[in-house]
């Protein structure tokens, strides 16, 4: 999965935003706090290992060398072996713990989103593109991991290292302390720099590395284009120069980086120098011991790589943060479709009464005024030309929207006071074409109703007349479909479909009728399984076949957004409207 | 412009490629070895200026603020140093893999046709960011590399000739952490592949669960999707833990064994202070030193795992580099007669195509339900004369847009001859072949540029007048006055979103804007506005009146615009004649007719209030 588009505005988080975002990331934390105490706990104790070394030697010199005491020097030599020994074990342990919190949390945040994600009506899917859901599930929280497992360990032993050396020097002499933070400032004001430069630098080649990206899979996607007007010379050009600005991009953020660690091993050898030379004063004036001023040298070495550390998480911080508030935008959107209280009752009519609908995110009212009463069992088909709203019209009746005005009824009650679960027993929509999931024959048609035994789901298919051809294949109905079901061929895909209608038994069938066509073998069982899934069931059909329109008790014909003609094909006929227009076109250019 | 490399002789190994780019910046890697040895000149002064600051310094009181300065001196060409080698090392890197990105992008845009109908987008982009991000990585150890091996060895050398016994005691643990450090790269390198392969899948239950949303509401599936999730969640956690545990084992170990080099110091080292057989300062330099090792050891561990995974990511970028295109220019290129005047494609653009047969390679099947291995044309015969229009009329699957392919070379036919005003078109250079037919494809990809660069696309230097008289034509002009910058208006998927109509205008002013002598119109299957469709078809006329075009019908409304209509059907001709004719005496043209009605009818229905942006991969 490529990250197109480089950086946008969310990418680029003030100081602000970026506290906001973690103090929130901090209290989703909250069941995980026991574990990232352990952490915390590893984390100290393996850095205070660490740091021992040079306090240990320091008192073997000052001790045991200077004194030409053996046995002191033999017990420094033996600490020294447990203290590693137990700083080993702990960090091992951090590591685990770390992890354990951090994988945990980022598991947490999955399932979280895509609970929430799911919870969402149809509108929401038609505003955001599914790339973009399916990036923030995926690229974002990924984003997230680097921190979870590197950054956060980096960063707090940093942090630990820095404030347990700064308060063993200050322990072991304040004089000496101070001269070797002599260039302290200098550090802090070159690290501000490097942050706030290397961040940009940083987003800069985000940026272009976007940019180039899509470049990239622009030339690749428009080879057909690109060939064919002869411009291979061209397009390789203009790739060349978007591809020399992000090797720009890179150098610049190369050169960043690179006057700065330069500095900071400068002034970490000169603080050395200051030691010595402050500390060879102080102890020909009897203030230190020497085995103190190598105990600083030593320190000292270790001080200044987590000062570097910390200023380069700073853009992992920062990119996870962004990567948070992109999550935190999904989290922070209420579901807009809501079940009810009310349970549908068993059978009865479906009204809708009045009813205007405008998509979401747009002005034009793709229904107006529309009001039809599909009586318990009738069969009533939707005719109409391209984009004239029938589709919308049979997704309303399944409350995959909800209408803007007017209301739409089952059996006397509001769809929008029943319960979600009731409705999706008594009215289930069977789209154009069969989309599968992962896993198996079974496993699709169980899709329908979770509980379902396998015995249900060979009634459901044996029902629509599917079993016997399942139970063909090598593992019957567990045979897996493979990815998006290539396995199967357009029509069995169908007949899945279908069967998961079955499997819920529902008062109200919402069709919306397959147009492309089948191979010859498939078509007939696909049609037969129809006729027998819509026996006894209210049905309403956005109708392409004649026959499927033939068939139909009434007929409602959807024009630019308004019910134009409603009633029996002979009614609509005598009436010489539209519909009589149309099944006159119908008539001469099929064949018959 | 056909690449030069796409003739090249398959390379033996991965190596070469490499090495034949390295060597092009052989100066600048050598520049940045020499910068790493003195910068280890510099690392290595410190260590052993602190011993003597510390043993003729405090412990003598001799010099001590000389010492001191000097130090400081040595820290100044350290950093100095460290910074240049940096700098050195990264931007060759950088630098390595822009050209060979620049490299693999022009071979790509060279490959025939057939190859691209088979390679993923996905593959090829992989090859050209992560790959070359692998290469890039190694590059940067090269310099950096050589420079810690030098360090290493001067450092060995010098501790060595202080006091071999306790080199040798502070020095024992320390190959170990290299070992280490290879052993980790290399189980930690399948580790982060397994968490990969896991998000992978959670992914694909994403994916599956927002393209089949409308399944899921439909059902009230949402915890059947989200027990999925569950599950993939669980296992990336799993994995992600997994790898933390390759960690734990590794890590700690290569950061705590140079603790075992400095108490072996401490203790030897103390003892023969104590015996007066060593200063404090040799002490001191001697952890100094072991901590100064501890991190170009476990560079060069991992350079090791680095420089495999390279091999391999060199071996895939190769893999593409060493595919030659399989339409190739003619050695000796005729060229296509002309005729004097104003308009210089009067009375040119015959064509024909003669007994022509093919099949696609196995591996090439464009996603067709129905379409069985069989060949896709089969004695294919179609002449057109100069200026004569022809609607090319079929099921699904039956070869139509196959026909546009060959003719501009996408494909070479396995039998037959095409040619254009009598030349063979494999005996036009393909430059030439591909200004003379100019193609609206099926689906209209625009470019993410201006108006005016997508219109001028075939001829980026054109002016102004010549973009706006073409617009004008395709019927783009008014529309493209409307938008925010006129014909500055960024347009493709980061751009303004035009809709299907528009789009398919602005893909007919680019091919007027090309003025070939040879037009084909692949009818887009995808939803217009139906109140717009009038408008296309009418600039479709505008472009087609007096220039041989081809159209690929795919919607009963474009049939009408071609002089003859041709049926296709088991990969030949079947029938030709006038529309209302066929209408009358085809039985299979009335079928083919009526699906076509149905298809239209469900894209616009289906299309809701969404914009479809079209497969790149064409239809039949």
């Amino acid at each position: 999965m490529f990250r197109m588009g480089g950086v946008t505005d969310e990418d680029k988080l003030d100081s602000e935003t970026t506290k906001r975002v973690l103090r929130r990331a901090v209290r989703m934390a909250k069941p995980f706090r026991r574990t990232i105490a352990a952490a915390l706990g590893f984390v100290l104790v393996s850095t205070l290992g660490l740091l021992m070394g040079p306090i240990i030697v320091k008192f073997a010199i000052d001790n045991g060398i200077d004194d030409g005491d053996r046995d002191v020097l033999r017990n420094a030599v033996i600490v020294y072996v447990v203290v590693v020994a137990i700083a080993y074990a702990a960090s091992r342990q951090q590591y685990i713990f770390v992890n354990r919190a951090g994988e945990g949390f980022l598991r947490a945040l999955r399932v979280r989103t895509f609970d929430h994600i799911q919870k969402q009506s149809l509108g929401f899917f038609d505003r955001y593109q599914s790339g973009v859901l399916i990036s923030r599930m995926t690229a974002d929280v990924e984003s997230m991991a680097e921190l979870v497992q590197w950054g956060l360990l980096q960063f707090v032993a940093a942090l630990f290292l820095i404030v347990i050396a700064l308060i063993l020097m200050l322990t072991l002499s304040w004089q000496l302390t101070i001269a070797a933070l002599l260039v302290m400032p200098i550090i802090i004001i070159a690290s501000r720099k490097f942050q706030r430069d290397s961040n940009q630098a940083y987003l800069e080649v985000r940026e272009r590395v976007g940019q180039n990206l899509s470049e990239l899979q622009e030339g690749i996607a428009g080879v057909r284009v690109v060939q064919a007007y002869a411009q291979e010379g061209e397009q390789t050009r203009q790739f060349v120069s978007s591809n020399r600005s992000l090797y720009r991009s890179h150098v610049h953020s190369i050169r960043v980086s690179t006057w700065y660690f330069g500095l900071v091993e400068a002034l970490g050898v000169i603080a050395s120098g200051l030691a010595i030379g402050i500390g060879g004063w102080l102890v020909n004036r009897g203030d230190v011991t020497i085995g103190t001023v190598i105990a600083f040298v030593l320190l000292l070495a270790q001080l200044f790589e987590p000062v570097q550390q910390l200023s380069q998480l700073y853009n992992t911080v920062q990119s996870s943060a962004a990567a948070l508030d992109k999550l935190f935008g999904i989290l922070d959107t209420e579901p807009d479709i809501e079940g009810g209280d009310q349970a549908l009752p068993d059978r009865g009519a479906l009204v809708v009464d009045d009813v205007g609908f405008t998509y979401p995110a747009t002005t034009t009212p793709v229904l107006r005024d529309v009001s039809i009463t599909v009586a318990d069992g009738e069969r009533l088909a939707l005719v109409g030309p391209t984009g004239a709203g029938k589709s919308t019209v049979a997704k309303l009746m399944a409350r995959l929207y909800d209408p803007t005005v007017g209301t739409i009824s089952f059996g006397g009650v509001d769809l929008r006071d029943a319960t979600l679960d009731s409705l999706r027993h008594r009215v289930v929509v069977v789209p154009q074409e069969g989309f599968l999931f992962g896993g198996s024959i079974a496993d699709n048609v169980r899709i329908a109703r979770s509980e379902a035994t396998d015995d249900d789901l060979r009634r459901a298919l044996d029902a629509i007349g599917a079993l016997e051809r399942f139970e063909t294949f090598e593992d019957g109905i567990h045979t897996e479909v493979r990815e998006r079901g290539s396995r199967l061929s357009a029509g069995e895909r169908q007949l899945v479909s279908l069967a998961r209608a079955a499997l819920v038994d529902p008062a109200v069938l919402v069709l919306d009728e397959a147009t492309s066509s089948l191979d010859p073998g498939t078509e007939v069982i696909v049609e037969r399984a129809l006729d027998r899934l819509m026996v006894g069931r209210t049905t309403v059909v956005v109708a392409h076949r004649l026959s499927t329109i033939q068939n139909a008790d009434r007929i409602a014909v959807i024009d630019a957004g308004q019910l134009a003609e409603l009633g029996t094909h002979d009614e609509l006929v005598d009436l010489g409207g539209r519909y009589a227009a149309l099944a006159d076109a119908w008539a001469q250019s099929l064949p018959t | 412009m056909p690449d030069p490399d796409s003739s090249r002789a398959k390379a033996a190994s991965t190596w070469p490629l490499l090495w034949e780019t390295l060597r092009a910046q052989r100066r600048n890697l050598l520049i940045g070895t020499l910068i790493g040895l003195a910068w280890s000149v510099g690392k290595i002064a410190s260590p052993l200026l602190i011993r003597y600051g510390i043993d003729r310094g405090i412990d003598e009181g001799e010099w001590l603020w000389l010492w001191v300065a000097l130090i400081a001196i040595a820290g100044m060409v350290a950093g100095f140093f460290t910074a240049l080698r940096r700098f050195f090392a990264f931007r060759e890197a950088r630098w390595t893999e822009a050209r060979l990105r620049e490299r693999l992008f022009s071979h790509i845009m060279s490959l025939h046709i057939g190859y691209h109908d088979r390679a993923q987008t996905g593959q090829l982009m992989s090859r050209s960011s992560s790959d070359l991000n692998q290469i890039q990585m190694f590059v940067v150890m090269i310099p950096i590399t050589l420079s810690n091996l030098a360090m290493v060895t001067a450092v060995t050398v010098i501790l060595l000739v202080t006091d071999w016994v306790l080199a040798l005691l502070a020095l024992a643990s320390l190959p170990l952490i290299q070992v280490a450090g290879r052993r980790f790269s290399r189980s930690i390198h399948p580790a982060v592949l397994a968490v990969q392969a896991e998000q992978a899948e959670l992914a694909t239950v994403v994916e599956e669960s927002v393209g089949g949303v409308r399944v899921i509401k439909g059902f009230g599936a949402e915890a059947v999707q989200a027990e999925k999730l569950r599950t993939e969640a669980d296992d990336i956690r799993r994995e992600s833990i997994e790898a933390a545990r390759i960690r734990a084992k590794f890590l700690p170990a290569m950061e705590l064994l140079p603790q075992v080099g400095l108490i072996a110091v401490l203790w030897f080292g103390g003892n023969q202070v104590i015996d007066g057989d060593m200063t404090l300062g040799t002490l001191v330099l001697f952890n100094v030193f072991v901590a100064l090792l501890v991190f170009p050891l476990r560079m060069i561990g991992m350079t090791l795992a680095f420089a495999q995974r390279a091999a391999v990511a060199l071996g895939r970028v190769n893999e593409v580099l060493d595919i030659s295109s399989q339409v190739q220019d003619p050695e000796r290129p005729e060229s296509l007669p002309t005729v004097e005047g104003s308009d210089p494609n009067r009375g040119l653009g015959a064509v024909s195509f003669r007994e022509v047969s093919f099949a696609y390679p196995a591996d090439v099947r464009p996603a067709e339900p129905d379409n069985d291995a069989g060949p896709v044309l089969d004695g294919f015969d179609l002449v057109l004369r100069p200026g004569e229009s022809v609607a090319i009329v079929g099921a699904t699957g039956s070869g139509k847009s196959t026909v546009a392919r060959l003719l501009v070379r996408f494909y070479d036919a396995d039998s037959g001859s095409i040619s254009i005003d009598g030349v063979d078109v494999r005996s036009l250079t393909l430059h030439d072949l591909r200004r003379a037919v100019g193609i609206v494809f099926e689906d209209t990809l625009l470019f993410h540029d201006t108006v005016r660069a997508n219109i001028a696309f075939a001829d980026p230097d054109a002016d102004q007048e010549r973009v706006e008289r073409a617009a004008r034509l395709a019927g783009a002009h008014d529309f493209v006055m409307g938008l925010p910058d006129a014909y500055d208006t960024m347009l493709g998927e980061r751009g303004f979103s035009l809709s299907g109509g528009q789009r398919q205008r602005i893909a007919i002013a680019r091919a007027i804007l090309a003025d070939p002598r040879i037009l084909v119109l692949d009818d887009a299957t995808s939803a217009v506005d139906p109140s717009k469709e009038h408008e296309i078809r009418s600039a479709m006329s505008t472009v087609m009146d007096g220039r041989t075009t081809i159209v690929i019908a795919h919607r009963p409304g474009t049939i009408a615009l071609a002089d003859t209509v041709v049926l296709l059907d088991g990969g030949r001709v079947v029938a030709r004649g006038p529309h209302a004719d066929l209408l009358v005496d085809e039985p299979r043209y009335r079928d083919v007719l009526a699906a076509m009605d149905a298809d239209a009818d469900a894209e616009a229905d289906e299309a809701g209030g969404r914009t479809d942006l079209g497969s790149p991969v064409g239809g039949d």
